[in-house]
């Protein structure tokens, strides 16, 4: 069982505070591990022990509070309505020693200090549309204006800018094609000695390979010879003592046959001349 | 503890209710204070002050089942601020305050008159021993301690009380218990020589 509670859930299960599924693991913890038990007995003697500090009698103070019915002047509704009645009635003071006036006649709201004065000239519908229209001509024509220098301006511009950075751009370009042409020969240059080095590495390291087969080969057939031969001589020798063997035995099986021949004509003779 | 309802009608401004509330719950935090500072006139201070700002903010505490963290929230806050003048201020023997002694106001605690006057001794020098114990703790393991083991706050009611984690609680309980753990077993105080003595 890998659980171990911490030291916050080992507190809860000591002041019954832990239930359900963790309670059950705690408990089962604490059966297996006496060490952990005994803390949790220790904690308890020190609690029985701290409980005897008892507590002080105390008698408590009598609790003085000021009276809760206040006069109506001091309620807060009625402090807020009598401060806009104030600043309301600050402003009508104002307003009447400024010579404020407000006058709605003809669908207009007419607001001034002192008394209104009539307007001198009045703008009919023509009159307006004339100014909005010349006003609009001027400004397209100051906007045309502005417009068409900003344009001539922005050419000049570019065509400085042009002429400025098309030298540039060819240096720079004739620069960059001549570093690449400059790396490109270093280049095929470093990989033609590379090349060269690794073929004449290969081409070694191949006659190396080469000799030393031959002259394994040179060996191997040179030993097969050799055995080859001693085996000839063997066969030979052998079948020399053979044939040796052979002839010895021929003369054996001659010399036999005569002896034989020779004793029948002794005894035929014999034989004859005894019916003679 | 508190019927909802009289906590409803506190906070409704009914300085009846307030009068209760705070009879009900003055020992409480006048003990809360003791215990933290072993000082009867820290523990009154901050009993006092605690009252006076239950009085003048009650009307604000939204959920009247929180009353109970709530109280014990402005009476930390008060220890602690006892705590930080009597950190700047000169020290204060101890001993001057100790119940019997010059300084202590004898007739607002609690005498025992029945009691065997050789019991109650050793009863005070035994208090005198873990109210030590107590005091050795660290401010913030003092807090818990006291709240949980005295108190019988609920983990999550210290919490609330203290704006920390309910871990950061147990946590500190953890620690709190091991040290008072070592300082009874140096001090020699056990359950059974307790029993013994008294």
């Amino acid at each position: 069982m890998n659980y171990k509670p911490d030291e916050a859930t080992l507190v809860a299960y000591h002041f019954g505070e832990l239930e359900g599924e963790e309670l059950k693991k705690v408990e089962a913890y604490l059966q297996e591990h006496p060490a952990e038990r005994k803390r949790s007995e220790e904690w308890r003697q020190v609690r029985s022990v701290m409980a005897g500090l008892a507590d002080k009698e105390v008698i408590a103070p009598p609790l003085i509070v000021g009276n809760n019915e206040r006069p109506i002047w001091r309620e807060h509704y009625f402090r807020m309505t009598l401060g806009i009645a104030a600043s309301f009635l600050v402003l009508l003071v104002a307003a009447r020693l400024l010579g404020l006036s407000a006058s709605i006649s003809n669908q207009e709201l007419r607001i001034s200090f002192g008394a209104p004065t009539a307007l001198e000239q009045v703008l009919d519908k023509a009159g307006v549309t004339q100014m909005i229209q010349a006003s609009l001509e001027e400004n397209n024509a100051s906007m045309q204006t502005a417009w068409d220098s900003r344009n001539q301006k922005l050419e000049a511009s570019i065509q400085k800018n042009l002429a400025g950075n098309s030298s540039r751009i060819n240096s720079l370009v004739k620069e960059a094609s001549a570093g690449q042409q400059e790396q490109v020969r270093q280049f095929v240059g470093q990989m033609q000695t590379e090349n060269l080095k690794l073929m004449r590495d290969y081409l070694q390291l191949s006659t190396t390979g080469q000799k030393e087969y031959l002259e394994g080969l040179l060996s191997d057939f040179s030993r097969y010879v050799q055995d080859q031969r001693k085996q000839d001589m063997q066969y030979f020798q052998a079948n020399l003592v053979n044939m040796k063997e052979n002839t010895d035995q021929f003369k054996k099986d001659t010399e036999e046959i005569l002896t034989s021949l020779m004793a029948s004509n002794r005894g035929s003779r014999t034989d004859n001349q005894k019916s003679y | 503890m508190h019927a909802e309802n009289l906590i409803a009608r506190a906070r409704e401004g009914d300085s009846l209710a307030q009068g209760k509330l705070m009879h009900a719950w003055y020992k409480r935090i006048y003990n809360y204070g003791f215990k933290f500072f072993y000082d009867h006139d820290m523990a009154m201070e901050v009993a006092q002050k605690t009252f006076i700002a239950m009085h003048r903010n009650i009307g604000g505490l939204q959920d009247t089942s929180r009353f109970r963290s709530w109280l014990y929230t402005i009476a930390v806050n008060f220890c602690r601020e006892e705590l930080r003048k009597k950190k700047s201020a000169a020290s204060v023997s101890l001993e001057d305050q100790r119940p019997g002694t010059r300084n202590s106001m004898a007739w607002q605690e609690s005498n025992h008159r029945g009691d065997n006057p050789e019991r109650l001794l050793r009863q005070s020098e035994l208090s005198d021993l873990l109210q030590g114990c107590l005091k050795q703790l660290s401010e913030e393991q003092r807090e818990v301690v006291i709240m949980k083991e005295y108190e019988g706050l609920k983990f999550r009611e210290i919490a609330e009380a203290l704006s920390i984690s309910e871990n950061t609680v147990k946590s500190r309980m953890y620690y709190g218990l091991e040290a008072l753990k070592r300082m009874l077993e140096r001090k020699n105080i056990t359950k059974e020589a307790i029993g013994y003595e008294l």
